[in-house]
């Protein structure tokens, strides 16, 4: 009588031993499954994103003189780049990894919003990449207003240069922004290239 | 008795598998940040293998090259990476 009572007893505390394991192992899964969702992207903590990335520069940007703006220019070197562009963007909307037809195009503020608010993209190098937009919006005001001597075709080389960057960064934790930001490539630059447009960011 | 240690285990067997791989996960993501930053200046590194903070927006980070960088948020508010 009291073997079989002890043997209850060992019996009941193996079963409770069993659940803790079953239990632990539930969660050693769980906890591999989140790892593997969470590592493609390169999010860093929101509260930080907030706090790191007061733009002081867009009252800057608005300031600027619109009068300055050489006219004679520019018209004539504008028509020079459209075409090699638009045979590059028909590359890329041919790749797989952008593939989705029909996005739709963006304007600067939407694309502004989208890129603070992926999470694809460390708060570190949101900031970098700000400051290289600040930089060649820079380049383009001088430009405009006479006190550069880069040309325009340069600036498309910038330009180009900083989107393959942006989509680099953003195809594989937020594909749909990259597919955006591909079908919004001439959009911006038509407002980059037109003076008057230029004027109004 | 038995009861009780069978809840503590539990209680701190969650919280060691919650807290180590949201931890993990943070870690990982600095370290793709500032692999980012650094190749966004286009300085050689590579990957960026290990991170040491230093304070608020500011770290150290270390190359699979070798090279070592100081990457802090300047007062204009530009990312500075700059070699130790």
């Amino acid at each position: 009588m009291r073997e079989s009572s002890a043997e209850l007893r060992i019996e009941e505390k193996l079963m409770s031993a069993a659940r803790i394991v079953g239990m632990l192992f539930f969660l050693l899964t769980a906890g591999c499954v989140w790892m593997e969702r969470k590592s493609p992207q390169t999010g860093a903590p929101e509260g930080k994103a907030v706090a790191v990335e007061p733009s002081t520069t867009r009252p800057a940007d608005q300031s600027v003189p619109k009068t300055d703006l050489p006219d004679a220019k520019i018209p004539a070197k504008v028509p020079a780049s459209p075409v090699p562009a638009e045979q590059t963007r028909k590359k890329e909307s041919a790749a797989p990894s952008t593939g989705k037809p029909g996005a739709p195009p963006l304007d600067l503020t939407t694309l502004e919003t989208r890129l603070k608010e992926t999470k694809a993209i460390g708060v570190f190098t949101k900031i970098t990449l700000k400051n290289q937009v600040d930089d060649l919006l820079d380049q383009f005001r001088a430009y405009y207003q006479g006190r550069s001597k880069i040309s325009l075709a340069e600036l498309r080389q910038s330009y180009d240069m900083l989107l393959l960057k942006l989509l680099s960064l953003l195809q594989d934790g937020d594909p749909s922004l990259a597919r955006m930001v591909v079908a919004s490539r001439e959009a911006i630059w038509g407002i980059l290239a037109d003076p008057a447009k230029f004027a109004t960011l | 008795m038995n009861k009780r240690v069978q809840v503590w285990t539990l209680i701190v067997a969650m919280t060691v598998f919650f807290t180590g791989p949201s931890q993990a996960a943070e870690d990982v993501s600095l370290l793709k940040d500032m692999t980012s930053v650094i190749a966004l200046l286009g300085l050689p590194c590579g990957q960026v293998v290990s991170v040491k903070r230093l304070g608020d927006n500011d770290h150290i980070a270390s190359c699979q090259d070798g090279n070592r960088y100081r990457v802090y948020l300047n007062p204009e508010g530009r990312v500075v990476a700059q070699k130790q």
